[in-house]
């Protein structure tokens, strides 16, 4: 089992119904009274609840609107996007682009439809002839010929599909005109002349469709999807303009099925854009016939899978695609339609990028931007980036070894040494949490958490010292200059004796109410946890309102031990003397001093929880 | 930096450097450092591959040139990785083309970075194999084990995983600090000072 990092989530208070309103977050200049985390029925937060899934977040994807003075989270955000981009050549793509040529790049990037991995041109003639190298820097020279794409990953190259290009430059173009094999996909020219050649040589109509049945399973193989729609598209165009003709008499009894007029019209002109809409539908009625024959746009399902299995026996599972690969795959309408039929891998074509995006993003409730990307690709600067990073307290956990009696004792493991694999059942735990003050004013953190984690199996947690003050942040030179005894030392607070011996740190334990170390603008504290038993035999056989109690087998990350947390920071913002902190919007308030309020239920992750 | 006698694991230089005794640096003439990158022991650094243009072109053998590998500030080579500049024909001929490293990039332990360019605030995890001539931008967060197709470009904020790799995210705005490696720099070298508390 991977060994768990240690982890703080932050429920984002825009998924807590009680904030539904935004009431609490807009009314921003009146400081917040009560105690918001019980007001609302003294529930606890559930970081197991279904729901808890899609409001956790790290700090670091949060937001902070500094009009409503609340954490947005990219649930709670609106976002607009600055600028469209291919990932692959980074190149933008102008909105209108967008609109007509879709939301892929439309120059040579493209994706290995096997791998997806990038595909880069190359050219066929891979030996270099000996007498280019003398000559002299004529570097389209040595590339003539046909060219194909190629996966330089998986090594798949269009040419397997039969797809070579003539060019090297514009292969969006090229493959857009190439079907698989090689053939070039029908224009709209060559598809009217094909139907008039069809059209005369057969006779036309639906008489040849029962004599040319046979025949049509090849047929099909020839109709490529845009030909169906212009042999349908002028099929029941025909019949409008003869149902025109001829109709008279029964009214709208028709008018509502799938062969009227009127729904057909309606139809093709969702389709078609409009332009067959006309007014004299309304006077229209009977019925038409459906499409019989090809020409007309039929096509009948090819039920005859024999060449699909030949072709399994032939190929292998190796020739089919799975389902990835086939999502993967754009739309192509040159080709005939798939029905499901696109099996094999000769029938993948490479996939043009798909476009990506810049985004600004503003806060729902005073439409305030809180994120704004520049728009050119290239930089990657933010003109506004308010990150809940720099207004709310970070939380680091660090596991403390206190029981051992080595010199070690009492240290909290350094970050890089390697974290325990699991906590032991029943055995105290105990857990640095580190607090780190961003803002430019002191805060007063009071914390909350339920004396048992929810769920089957719930542990049981002491947080030492639930209320302590932190100093503010100070200019980032004073942190440079300073050495790191002397941070060490800080403000006392309740550190007990600076030379942490062994045998004191029982006492240490003890003692409620006194953060463990103080720094500049951070204050650590301990949390002491005994993990529940993962045992199905030790838990109650009836819950406290005799309900039955889940025996099922322990879940996917139940022995995860999550605390959840209350956490609630106030502080107070000086409107006067207020330099360092004007990057505060509060701080435009003309008031003497002003009190801020923030609370959020936190989930601190400490790691797994033996099931030994 | 004081005149202290060179004992230690690490060999500082003026400009900040840590550059451990262990790691392997060939071809050091060809390797351009921007001063406080720290380079970890059994790190691999091909500088001797460097660009050997065709004598015909006249033009790409200027002097300065010949540079196989620069790399930027702040940036920290973990242990076991190697930087490997890409080669391929050109003009029909094989030559190396210079890798180029931006300022604060980490490369994890027992990665292979064969890239043409990797940008500023970049993280490569462990065991990561960038591919040839791959184009890394700025804040790209590649993860342990991934596999790099060679060409690829990845855009900037783009978190990579995957065999191939593929984006499979975003960086979010908040995580633009997280890439900053100064505080990494201080942690190792002759006299290493401790993390910061968070």
């Amino acid at each position: 089992m991977a060994p768990l990092t240690p982890y703080t989530y932050i429920q984002c208070p825009c998924s807590d119904p009680s904030n539904l309103s935004y009431s609490r977050a807009s009314d921003s200049g009146s400081p917040i009274d009560g105690n918001p985390g019980f007001d609302d029925e003294e529930h606890t937060f559930d970081p197991r609840a279904p729901r808890s899934n899609y409001s956790l977040y790290p700090l670091e994807y949060l937001l902070y609107c500094e009009d409503c003075h609340q954490i947005r989270c990219p649930r709670c955000i609106a976002e607009e996007i600055a600028t469209f981009y291919c990932p692959s050549c980074l190149f933008e793509v102008p909105s209108s682009n967008l609109k007509s040529e879709g939301n892929r790049c439309t120059r040579s990037c493209f994706q290995c439809p096997i791998c997806i991995g990038p595909l880069s041109v190359t050219s066929f003639e891979t030996q270099p002839d000996p007498n280019l190298l003398a000559a002299p820097d004529h570097a389209a020279a040595p590339h003539s010929g046909p060219y194909a794409l190629n996966c330089s990953y998986c090594h798949w190259s269009s040419a397997e599909i039969g797809i070579k290009f003539d060019k090297s430059n514009g292969i969006h173009g090229q493959l857009a005109k190439l079907r698989n094999g090689g053939t070039t996909r029908l224009t709209a020219k060559e598809r009217k002349e094909r139907r008039k050649d069809i059209l005369q040589s057969g006779g036309g109509g639906g008489g040849t469709a029962p004599g040319a049945s046979g025949d049509t399973g090849n047929d099909q193989q020839a109709i490529d999807m845009e030909t169906q729609f212009t042999n349908l598209k002028s099929f029941y165009q025909g019949q409008l303009s003869e149902s025109t003709s001829g109709g008279n008499g029964l009214s709208s009894l028709g008018d509502l099925g799938f062969a009227s007029p009127t729904s057909l019209s309606r139809i093709m002109s969702i389709y078609t854009g409009g332009s067959l809409h006309d007014k004299k539908s309304k006077s229209r009625v009977g019925s038409m016939r459906e499409a019989l024959d090809p020409n007309e746009g039929l096509i009948v399902a090819d039920l005859d899978e024999s060449a699909a299995i030949e072709k399994l026996h032939s190929e292998g599972i190796d020739g089919t695609v799975d389902t990835e690969q086939l999502l993967n795959q754009p739309p192509y309408l040159g080709e005939p339609h798939l029905h499901g039929r696109s099996r094999f891998g000769s029938e993948l074509r490479p996939i043009p990028y798909l476009l990506r995006t810049k985004r600004s993003k503003r806060c729902p409730v005073c439409r305030h931007i809180i994120s704004k990307p520049e728009a050119k690709i290239q930089t990657t600067r933010f003109r506004i980036r308010l990150i809940a990073g720099n207004y709310v307290p970070s939380i680091t956990i660090r596991p403390l070894n206190l029981n051992d009696n080595n010199g070690a004792a009492g240290t909290p493991l350094p970050p890089t040494a390697p974290l325990p694999d699991t906590l032991q059942p029943l055995k105290p735990a105990h857990f640095l949490l580190i607090f780190k003050n961003p803002i430019f004013e002191g805060v007063k953190i009071s914390l909350a958490t339920p004396a048992k984690t929810p769920g089957r199996f719930a542990s049981k947690v002491t947080v030492l010292c639930p209320q302590f003050e932190i100093d503010a942040n100070t200019d980032v030179w004073d942190e440079a200059l300073k050495d790191d005894g002397a941070r060490r030392r800080g403000a006392g607070g309740g550190r007990k004796g600076d030379e942490r011996p062994g045998s004191t740190q029982g006492q240490q334990r003890a003692e409620a109410g006194k953060i463990w170390e103080r720094g500049r603008n951070w204050v650590s504290i301990v949390v002491e946890v005994v993990p529940a038993s993962l045992r199905l035999d030790t838990l109650p056989t009836e819950g406290p309102e005799g309900e039955k109690v889940d025996m099922s087998p322990l879940k996917e990350d139940e022995d995860v031990l999550e605390i959840p947390i209350f956490v609630r920071v106030e502080w107070e913002v000086d409107a006067v003397g207020d330099d360092l902190g004007s990057s505060l919007a509060s701080s435009r308030d003309k008031e003497a001093k002003e009190k801020r309020e923030l609370a959020y239920w936190c989930v601190l992750g400490l790691g797994r929880v033996s099931q030994a | 930096m004081s005149r202290r006698p060179p004992r230690g694991e690490y060999i500082e230089t003026d400009t900040g450097n840590k550059v451990a005794r262990k790691a392997t640096l060939v071809g050091t003439q060809n390797i351009m450092l921007g001063g406080k990158t720290v380079i970890q022991p059994e790190v691999m650094i091909r500088g001797d591959l460097v660009r050997s243009v065709p004598s015909s072109s006249s033009s790409a053998s200027a002097p300065g040139s010949n540079t196989a590998v620069a790399i930027g500030r702040y940036c920290f080579l973990s242990r076991g990785c190697c930087l490997r500049p890409p080669g391929r024909l050109y003009k029909g001929a094989f030559t190396y083309m210079p890798l180029r490293m931006g300022d604060h990039v980490f490369v994890g332990s027992q990665s292979v970075v064969q890239a043409a360019s990797v940008g500023s605030h970049v993280h490569i995890g462990a065991k990561v194999v960038v591919g040839e001539f791959a184009i890394i931008k700025d804040y790209v967060r590649i993860l342990d084990g991934s596999i790099v197709p060679p060409n690829m470009v990845i855009p900037s904020f783009s978190v990579v995983a995957g065999q191939p790799a593929r984006v499979i995210g975003e960086v979010p705005e908040g995580g633009h600090e997280a890439f900053e490696l100064r505080d990494l720099y201080k942690t190792v070298g002759n006299n290493p000072q401790p993390a910061a508390p968070s």
